[in-house]
Formats: C-alpha cells, structure tokens, sequence
C-alpha cells in the first residue's frame, strides 16, 4: 500500500512538474493563472475573494457552468509543507531540533456545475529522527497518516442561499479556522481544550453534511448534522448538530475588508457506557450518552490591511466527563484575540500578534492556560506566485496559574506550497 | 448550560435567518435564462501574448477587403451629415477611442455612453458595452443608424455610397457583386478592425524572456495586478478581459435614470449595472475611463477598485468586488505595470486618417 501511495504521489508530482512547470503552484492556482493573493491575503490566510470562492464552491463568483472541470485541466494536486528549527525551553529544560512540522497533499475542483470537491491528505511523519516513532509508546509521530479532509459541494442548490457540504469537512462553526492561521506550532487553545473525560476535539474536521448561505446584507448561515469528533470509533447512533450565524457590516466578508460579527452553538453527545452492537463499519451502540456544548461567537475588524479577531465561547461538558468533580458539570470558556498586519507590496510581509487563554472550573486551576504569540512571515515569489514563506514564530505559554508550567517556544522555518 | 443556553440562542439565529429571508425575498425575483459568453472558451486564461485574430468563416479577409474597410472607417460619408466617421469616437491617436467622457456624434449630440476601443476588439466574444452585438460585423452596422451617432439609416447611407463610382468599384472587387449591401459594408469594417491589434508591449516581451523590458516597479505591479489588486479576476487572458459583464459600482452621472448596462440586453436583475470588462492593453491611451467616462485617470480609477465601488445599491454589487487595501506604493506600482501595456506596435498606433482627398471620389 506504501509502495501504490509513494508511486502515484511521485507520479502526480512528476506530472505537475512537467505539465505546466512554469506555474509551479497549487491547485486553484494554477487552474486559474492567478498570483495566490488573489485569494489570501497571504497564504495561508484566506481575503474576502477567497471566501467567496471557497463559498461558492470553489467556483469563481458568477461563474457557476462555466468553470472547466477537473477533466479538463491539469491534474489538481498541491502540497504545501512546512520544515524548520524550534527552540523550547520550559521549566523542565531546554531542547533544540529540526523539524518537518507538516505535510499536506491537496486535491480539489469542480467536477460538474455546482457539484466540487475538496480533499486533503496528511501523511504519517515520524519526526524529529527520521525513525522516530514516537516517545515511549512508539504510536506518536508527529503527524498522523489521515485523510484530513475528503468532501463533495453542491453549491447553489437555491443560488447563493444553499449550499451542501458532504464527507468529512472543515465545520463552519469554526469561525477562525485554525486550517488557515498563519501560525504553525500555535493553535487556538481552545479548539483543543475539553473537559477532562470528554473525547471531543473542536478543531477536528468532521463527518456528515452541512448547509450553508448568503443572504443580501451580508447576512450568512451554517447548520450542521455531524457524527461529532473524539470517539473512536464513533459509538453512539446520536448525531451532533450546531448553527453559526453571521453578519458583515460594509463592503467585504470580513476576512479582508468589512467588519464581521457571528455567533454559533453546538450540541453533542457522548456515551459514557461502550457499546456491545458493532455494525460492518465500526460504529456501535454506546449508551448512556450525555450531552455537552459549546456557545460563542466572534469578531472580525478590518482597516486597511490591518486585521482584528476575537473569538471566545463558553463549553459545558455534562458532570459524566467531569472527573475533578463529578457532582457538577465541567464548564469553561477562554478565546483569543489575534492582530494581523499584511505590509510590502503584494502583502509580502504579515506581521500577527496573539493571545490565548482558557479558563477551565475552578477546582481544576492546573489546566489555567494563557499563551501570548507574535509572528512575522515573509513572501519569496514572483507575479505567478508567492509561495514560500519565511516564517519566524515565538509563543510564551503559561499554565496552572503562578506556580505552573511555563514555556516558551521560538520556531524559524520555511512553509511552501506548490 | 446546556439546557440553559440553547432555548436563547436557537430562537436568535432563527429571528436573525429569518430577517435574512425576508430582506433576500423583497427584492430578488428568479433571473431569466440569459445568453452567455462562453468563458470555458475564453479563459480562465493566463495573461500572455496575443494569439492571432480569427476571422469568421463568412467574412474572410482579404487585402482589398480590409483596405475598402478602412476607407469606410475613416469615412464621414456614411453619417447623415456627412460629419462622423467611425474614427470620430473610435480615433486612433485617442487609443482608438474618444476624448470623452462620453461620445460625441452628429449635432454635437453626447452619448450616455464613451466609445469602446477598437483596438483588440476583435477578441471580444460580444460587442458594446452592454454585449448586444455578437460580432464586429453586427456591431458596425449599429452606430449608422444611431439617431445620436451617424443619424443615418442603411438605406440612405447605401445609396450615398452607390453614388460614389470608386466605392462601387471597390465593393465589386473586393464582393463581385452588385448592388452593395449594408453587410458588404460592416463586413469591410469588421475585417479592417481585425487588423486593429496590438501584439507587442513591454508587458508582451518580459513574459516572453525579456526580463528587462519591465521595470522593478513594473513587475511589482504585474504582481499586484495579478495578485491583492484582484484585476485578472475579471481582465484575465491575453486581451485582459473575460469579455464579461460586472457591476464594479460605477459613479451613476444621473443617478435618477441610471444605465441599466447589461440588464437591458438579458433583463437579468443581476446584470443591471453591468457592463464589459474592457482590455486594459493601451489603457494608459484612453482616459477617461469605465462605460462613462466617470474616472478621469487611472489613479482615480485604482482609488474606485480599492473601495470597493461607490457606496450604491450593494445587492447588486459583483460579488468580485471588495475594498483592496492598497499601499500608495501598491497604487503606483499597479498604474507604471498599466502603462507598460501600452503597445509597441506602429502599424497600429501609427495609423493616419485617411484625408478626404484620398477616399474614394
């Protein structure tokens, strides 16, 4: 199976390669002839043109019918990698290493009017010796071999007003996505934080279907019918189900320009009790099930190049998956606030500030957590593209509270697609 | 929490969707079946060199064709006051249209519209500003007949010229055939405009490997231009255009009786406003700018796009459009790449008027 994978990615990269190599860059791209910021604002980041796009079903706007299909253009594969040095120094020590910190083989585009897909790949990296597996265990390299993303759109089922996403998918209720952040080693704290039984992982992309929509004023929708994320395999036969709901005020979708304000609620459950039913595919009858949830919302303001975000929510996991206190539920709520900055022609140079904290219950003050980020990347390329970032990131995180763990974390590296 | 949060939050997205509902529905209607151009065939398509021009199977040029097309072109015989030619609001040292910033034809009447270019017009799948000709040979016939225009009809301009024996020979020749027909005449004109091309640019010899002929400044502005400036979404292709139709929010003159643009052709609600991606090949030539004349030079124009439009009715805004965010350094980079669109071709920029000694007597 290694074998097929390594020949057809070498055969995909070869015919990239040779196709068109003048235009050496990613998918969409390349499809279009299109320098990358036409789309972000520097990549990763999507600007509002993008966002269309992405909406639209990866169709330009206006241009539903008419977009060639992927039968018509190159081979739509792209992989984007990112490949440095981290120094980390925390209360315990300090170590130094070369990393491969991520790979990602993408593949997307428009298989007939209004129906698209999006698939991503992420190869198993063991890292940082090229035959590590992991410490201890020998089952934690540091990336995990996973079909990240695999998803079908019909886009304009009702023009502009519905859409359907279908597979497994980035959720909509993930306002900031943490797939497009300009940071590497730092997420958002939150997406990765849950009650202290409770499998659930919020930044996970998700399994089912997913409707989304623009209204005129800027007004836009998502609604959600997902297996949830965390169990595994997936054991109970409820669905987990959220909505996000969001406005732009002015010109823009608020990524690049106009000033942006949404909220969004999710709703799941967990079993508590393993199933003894197991259907052909792997999923089971747990039981038991208790409820969990997360409510919140976001902000985003623009002038100029310069971006504000803010996201928090509140998350209450049922007192099933509370093991501090199992007489209450575990509730806790945190967000971030991100500055971001494009500069140089081209927005060849961003420049991002972050802050994060979580605030678990109080009875579980060791899992406190606040994070400040600063990063600056610069753009090597040229008016096709702008693809290769040289990237220079730093995070002081502290958990715990005064007595806790304290960590700093400074990564320089180089983050490129193709 | 969970039992707490949601009987608030559900019914708040429900009000808020449903607002959206009611505003969408108040003032959507479902759009008609319209004609479109085929951008499958156009692009998406890199910028680049100009492929040659194809000519349409039922108008094949010819030397004698295109030379009797240009004696018509610059001709002012054809108005009914023997004023206008084609030259008059498609003049070849105005970059091959008007001084604006709309056209001027017979009686000094002004045009609600400025004259599209020419030049590279014959790449364009549909003619006008509004696409209503689909071809050049459709489109010549058009303005004759323009009471604001020439202010002639075919008939009297036919037989104007069925008067004049060296246009009577000159259409034998070129059609073997008599007597003259306004489609021998619009067919002369289309196939001397096909010869109306501008192959060769600064912009033209940098991507085929001469990588001196743009400036640092230059290429930084290909690459805005390329890129955050967002202009090959819509002038895409080696005519930098999609040959499409947009509402970028344009300036209305008179905003009590707009121009419907696009919409009069198709009566689709979204082409209300719309109007054709010109080329921006020799762009920096014909000031002043957009369907009328609205934006006095390129730096002004630049400054329309970096707002995303003007302030008017946003529903109907093309959904291309969004504020940019452009540096001042952005803005002049963006304005040098334009200008180093300007052609290097003499056989085009350098065409002389035919005086009216030399047309046909």
């Amino acid at each position: 199976m290694k074998k097929i994978l390594t020949i057809t990615l070498a055969g995909a990269a070869l015919l990239i390669f040779f196709s068109e190599s003048a235009f050496a860059i990613p998918a969409f791209a390349r499809k279009y002839g299109f320098n990358c910021n036409m789309c972000h604002v520097a990549f990763p980041k999507l600007n509002d043109f993008g966002q269309r796009f992405r909406d639209n079903g990866y169709q330009i706007p206006g241009q539903a019918g008419l977009e060639q299909t992927v039968f018509e253009t190159a081979i739509p594969i792209a992989l984007r990698t990112t490949a440095g040095h981290s120094l980390y120094n925390s209360t315990d020590g300090t170590t130094s290493a070369f990393h491969l910190y991520g790979l990602d083989v993408l593949a997307a585009g428009v298989l007939h009017k209004n129906i698209s897909f999006f698939f991503v790949y992420t190869p198993r990296i063991d890292d940082p010796a090229a035959d590590y597996t992991g410490p201890g265990s020998g089952n934690n390299p540091s990336q995990l071999g996973a079909i990240e993303s695999a998803n079908v759109v019909f886009s304009n089922l009702v023009p502009d007003k519905l859409n359907l996403r279908v597979g497994r998918f980035e959720p909509a209720y993930q306002l900031l996505s943490s797939k497009r952040l300009y940071y590497v080693q730092q997420s958002f704290e939150m997406y990765g934080f849950a009650g202290t039984k409770n499998p659930f992982n919020f930044s996970a992309n998700q399994i089912g279907i997913e409707a989304t929509g623009r209204f005129p004023h800027g007004v836009k929708y998502a609604l959600g019918l997902v297996n949830g994320s965390g169990a595994d395999p997936k054991n109970n036969t409820f669905k987990d189900v959220y909505v996000v709901l969001s406005e732009t005020f002015g010109k823009g979708e608020g990524q690049s320009a106009g000033q942006r304000v949404g909220v969004f609620g999710y709703l799941g459950h967990q079993p508590t009790v393993s199933g003894t039913f197991v259907s052909p595919n792997g999923d089971t009858n747990g039981g038991e099930n208790r409820g969990f949830s997360r409510v919140g919302g976001d902000i985003s303001l623009n002038w100029r190049t310069l971006n504000l975000q803010a996201m928090a929510f509140r998350a209450v996991d049922d007192r099933a998956f509370n093991v501090v206190q199992s007489s209450s539920d575990y509730t806790f709520y945190g967000g971030v606030v991100q500055i971001d900055w494009a500069g140089l022609p081209n927005n060849r140079l961003v420049t991002s500030a972050m802050y994060n904290w979580v605030r678990p219950p109080s009875n579980d003050d060791a899992r406190r957590t606040d994070s400040y980020s600063a990063l600056g990347r610069y753009y090597l390329g040229s008016w096709q593209a702008v693809n290769v970032a040289l990237h220079g990131e730093y995070t002081r995180r502290a958990s715990g509270g005064a007595s806790g763990l304290k960590n700093n974390l400074l990564t320089v590296l180089l983050d490129f697609d193709f | 929490m969970t039992k707490r949060a949601w009987p608030v939050l559900l019914p708040v997205c429900l009000l808020l969707l449903g607002l959206g509902v009611t505003r969408a529905a108040s003032g959507q209607q479902t759009p008609p079946p319209i004609t479109e151009v085929n951008v499958q065939q156009l692009g998406p398509q890199r910028l680049g060199p100009l492929p040659p021009v194809v000519a349409p199977p039922n108008n094949p040029p010819s030397s004698a064709k295109i030379h009797l097309g240009k004696q018509l072109y610059f001709d002012t015989r054809l108005s009914s006051d023997n004023t206008v030619s084609c030259a008059t609001c498609h003049d070849p040292a105005r970059g091959w249209t008007d001084a604006g910033p709309t056209s001027k034809g017979i009686r000094g009447q002004m045009g609600g519209r400025r004259s599209p270019p020419v030049s590279n017009s014959a790449y364009n799948p549909l003619q006008f500003w509004d696409g209503r000709a689909a071809s050049l040979e459709e489109q010549a016939k058009g303005p004759i007949q323009n009471p604001v225009e020439m202010g002639n009809t075919h008939e009297v301009m036919i037989h104007t010229l069925d008067t004049i024996p060296g246009y009577v020979d000159a259409f034998m020749r070129v059609f073997g055939e008599s007597p003259m027909t306004v489609q021998q005449v619009a067919d002369a004109i289309a196939a001397f405009e096909r010869t109306v091309v501008t192959t060769d640019s600064r912009f033209d010899r940098y991507v085929r490997g001469d990588h001196g002929a743009l400036t640092a400044l230059e290429q930084q502005g290909l690459e805005i231009f390329n890129g955050k400036g967002h202009c090959t979404a819509c002038h895409w292709g080696p005519n930098f255009s999609d040959g499409r139709f947009h509402n970028i929010g344009v300036a209305e003159k008179d905003p009590k009786n707009p121009d419907q643009g696009r919409y009069v052709v198709t009566k689709n609600p979204r082409d209300m406003g719309a109007f054709k991606t010109p080329t921006v090949r020799d762009a920096a030539l014909r000031a002043p700018y957009l369907h009328n004349g609205s934006e006095p030079s390129l730096e002004s124009l630049i400054e329309l796009y970096d707002r995303g439009g003007e302030n008017l009715n946003r529903e109907n805004l093309d959904a291309l459009i969004v504020p940019l965010g452009l540096s001042p350094q952005e803005k002049k980079a963006l304005v040098a790449f334009i200008r180093a669109l300007d052609s290097l071709n003499p056989e085009v920029s350098a065409v002389q008027p035919i005086p009216p000694a030399g047309l046909p007597k």
